[in-house]
């Protein structure tokens, strides 16, 4: 049976395709398009995955959309409704927006794939979260949950899954908040507050939070009641995306923070105004992780499981994913690469396998490589015509002694090996890697080559069976760490050499790297690791502002010449940028 | 080929003369041309991908460059004149200087490298004729002035590449391509046109209707916004996957 998932219409629409229960391949439309967050129908991403699979459109059995067209209309008219007068100048977009197509999905897949429209399915927004969180995890019994901006109607839902023996599988969503209560909507507002582009800016909050000292969080609680039932529901008089077309937050928010920061002011915590931002992001912060790690406790209590799995775009919130597994009594926490809504694509296509067509439930792959393959030949045949030396390494070794002189030497590569990743994190297949030593490498990097404010840090990635020595993990942290879902301290003592991926309040998003999953990756680290004494390496993602990630080599090669880039990896191809490393660059790696 | 505004442009100068005047819409504009920069040199190195020409590659590439420098400028120019002038300026007349606006519409995936060509062409030749001029109206901003001055000398290698590499690739058919790539621009520019009016129209429409007949919907609506509880609701069943709703 073969099952096309499709996300698409809100922000980062993707594709995924399950063959007998299996996905066979994944991708976002960003990376074919070039569009980032692109949120058109995906029809390349659709191409491509079929193209993938030697399929014609035909030979799907069914075609699953991630959400349900006309509950998701049935909200924006009833909060057009009941925000009546004000909600005056949204309604026109609003309806201009789901009357021109977003609420014609069926016909849509119906006239682009030509499959006839019984064969198209819907699942809910929610539902798909959670199949995406728990159908790819390796866990056979799991709480659920999901946060998010909204679905249809839901913004969070709380459940719990499970496998049986003979490979019958069920999710059972128990109960949930409804918007306008939703703690994507209070995050994306105050992205949006401090200046930042919602749906992107929100790990530019996070990152900016740790300069900050919680001084608003009582005022963001009163933003955020809770209630009796352990929920907790906004205080609608701070926040206007329920009804406004304008902004999302309200005069009275604006009076309990101050000004907002315009989008094209610096940030400069050290300032009386920037550490202001950063107060108010810690703020916000705080009370996220206050109610997730609260409500993650609830759902252990009342579930008595050891794991969870935790799905939509909260769940890219790293700082709170490290304190619900550190404080919520859950033994693992399972965050899939792609937990937002590009994920759905591959979650409506497993729920629909499972709880639709009732087959056997067959584990999923545990790694995020779903999508295009790298060709090294391409690389190879672009550099030459530019008059570029490549080395072609037919030995692995060579090639990774190559790279680790280049690291070593404190030069920054770009990254490209086999399948690309589905998800927003660049996990070693297409990834931007220096020297993680020194703090000049982050200047270097925001500065020359990611174009971006000097408070948002650097990761780290480390081989699992190593993690341990340099960061404090607890428990199922190295798991969590899998696709870089938790922010976890540095060791005290490595902090200093590892400079580049410690954050100012000491801590790091931390990708822990298994052999089993990405051996070149794995390989490379252990390298630079007998090389340096340290088997860390910056990594972060292959990619420059405003732009998707790459995907192909000859995107990677653009971006290597618009860059400051010194060294392109892809697969066994190897160039170099002919100029020379700053004596002052060499001097980074300690 | 020396960038000159349009004769169009130069009738209307003193219009530009008084749009730019005030220091705030000038902050406001400079911003805005930043954005479109940064957009445009996307879709440079986009083309730069596409191509399967190599001197045409590095050349895109340079353009992306470029592109991206001048966003930086615009953006430098504008924080700076922002912060040295905080009043808000409500009009703003876009529509009058709309900087490189050529590109917004791009659609560089569908284009052959010829057409793309005599589109950037005719963009930049525009682009810098319309800087040129807005130069020559900023007396009271040497700053500015000179930022538009640096602008111009990549604009004028701008139109110039884009011209020989359309001979290049195009020795007979240049002309051709170009008058295409002019009909292309109107008929744009008419889509634009006909799609904002489209828009005014249905805006006034769904007005109508909200004010005439939602009223009644609004008060049920707002009666159940009343009586619901704060806190969880038990999850709906799962519909049926053919089921919309």
């Amino acid at each position: 049976m073969r099952i096309l998932g499709i996300s698409a219409h809100y922000h980062d629409s993707a594709a995924a395709l399950v063959e007998d229960g299996v996905p066979i391949c994944a991708v976002q439309e960003e990376r074919l398009t070039r569009r980032k967050n692109d949120a058109a129908f995906p029809l390349e991403a659709i191409a491509w995955c079929l193209d993938h699979a030697g399929m014609q459109p035909e030979q799907l059995d069914a075609v699953v959309f991630y959400e349900k067209p006309m509950l998701r209309f049935e909200r924006i008219l009833t909060m057009a409704l009941r925000g009546y007068p004000r909600s005056w100048a949204s309604f026109p977009p609003a309806m201009k927006n789901e009357l021109g197509n977003k609420l014609w999905v069926k016909g849509t897949i119906a006239s682009e794939l030509g499959v006839p429209s019984g064969r198209i399915l819907f699942t809910e927004h929610h539902r798909a979260h959670a199949a995406a969180a728990f159908f790819a995890s390796p866990t056979r019994r799991a709480a659920i949950l999901t946060a998010d901006g909204v679905g249809e109607w839901a913004t969070l839902s709380l459940g719990r899954g499970r496998i049986e023996d003979d490979g019958s599988a069920s999710i059972e969503l128990r109960r949930e908040l409804r918007f306008p209560h939703s703690l994507g909507m209070l995050y994306s507002t105050f992205t949006a507050y401090l200046g930042f582009p919602v749906n992107e800016g929100e790990y530019q909050v996070m990152g900016l939070a740790a300069y900050g000292k919680p001084a608003f969080s009582d005022q963001v609680r009163r933003m955020v009641r809770r209630t009796p039932d352990g929920a907790f529901a906004l205080d609608l008089s701070y926040f206007e995306f329920h009804e406004g077309a304008r902004r999302s937050f309200s005069d009275r928010f604006v009076a309990e923070l101050g000004p907002p920061r315009r989008p094209w002011d610096p940030i400069d915590p050290g300032t009386a105004e920037g550490a202001r931002y950063a107060d108010v992001a810690a703020s916000a912060q705080l009370v996220l992780e206050e109610i997730l790690v609260d409500l993650a406790r609830s759902l252990h209590r009342e579930t008595g499981l050891e794991d969870l799995c935790y799905g939509g775009g909260v769940a890219l919130n790293g700082c709170a994913n490290a304190r619900i597994l550190r404080e919520s009594g859950f033994r693992n926490l399972y965050v899939p690469s792609a937990p937002g809504d590009a994920g759905c694509a591959l979650g409506a296509a497993l729920y629909a396998d499972r709880l639709h067509f009732r087959r056997q439930h067959r584990a999923v792959p545990d790694h995020p490589y779903w999508g295009p393959e790298i060709d090294a030949n391409d690389l190879a045949r672009l550099a030459r015509e530019d008059g570029l030396e490549v080395e072609q390494c037919a030995r692995e070794v060579d090639l990774i002694g190559s790279v680790v002189d280049e690291l070593a030497a404190g030069r920054i590569v770009g990254w490209m090996q086999g399948c690309t990743e589905l998800g927003p994190r660049a996990l070693g297949n297409r990834s931007i890697l220096a020297a993680p030593h020194d703090p000049a490498m982050r200047d270097e990097l925001n500065r020359r080559i990611k174009y971006r404010e000097e408070f948002r840090p650097f990761a780290p990635a480390v081989p699992i069976e190593h993690a341990e020595r340099f960061f404090e993990l607890p428990p199922g942290g190295a798991r969590l760490g899998r696709f870089m879902s938790g922010v976890f301290p540095v060791r005290r003592e490595w902090r200093a050499r590892l400079a580049a991926v410690t954050h100012v309040d000491g801590t790091a998003r931390v990708q822990t790297v298994e052999r089993a999953m990405a051996p070149r990756f794995h390989a490379l680290l252990e390298a630079y690791g007998a090389r340096t004494g340290v088997p860390v390496l910056l990594n972060t993602s292959f990619n420059l502002a405003g732009e998707p990630i790459v995907n192909r080599a000859i995107e990677g090669y653009s971006t290597f010449l618009r860059s400051g880039l010194d060294v392109l990896v892809a697969g066994n191809a190897l160039v170099r940028k002919r100029r020379h490393v700053s004596a002052k660059r060499e001097k980074a790696v300690g | 080929m020396r960038p000159t505004p349009s004769t169009f442009d130069l009738l209307l100068k003193p219009l530009h003369r008084w749009v730019w005047t005030d220091a705030h819409r000038r902050a406001r504009k400079l911003l805005r041309f930043a954005e479109t920069e940064a957009g445009g040199g996307r879709d440079l190195s986009r083309a730069a991908e596409l191509t399967g020409d190599p001197s045409l590659r590095r050349l895109f590439l340079r353009h992306a460059e470029d592109e991206q420098r001048h966003a930086d400028l615009f953006r430098q120019r504008g924080r700076e004149l922002l912060s040295a002038s905080p009043r808000p300026s409500r009009f703003e007349a876009n529509w009058l200087a709309p900087g490189e606006r050529g590109l917004d519409d791009l659609r560089v995936d569908s284009e052959t490298d010829e057409s793309l060509l005599a589109f950037l062409h005719l963009s930049e030749k525009a682009a810098a004729g319309r800087f040129a001029l807005y130069g020559q109206v900023l007396d009271g901003d040497p700053d500015t002035r000179e930022m538009f001055a640096r602008v111009l000398e990549d604009e004028a290698f701008h139109m110039n590449y884009t011209r020989k590499q359309l001979a290049r690739l195009a020795p007979r058919k240049q002309g051709l391509r170009l008058w295409q790539a002019r009909a292309g621009r109107l008929w744009k520019a008419y889509l634009r046109l006909a799609i904002a009016l489209a828009s005014v129209l249905g805006t006034v429409m769904l007005w109508i209707q909200y004010f005439v007949l939602l009223p009644p919907f609004a008060l049920l609506a707002k009666r159940g916004a009343r009586r619901e509880q704060p806190g969880f609701r038990v999850s709906r069943p799962p519909t049926p996957l053919p089921r919309q709703y």
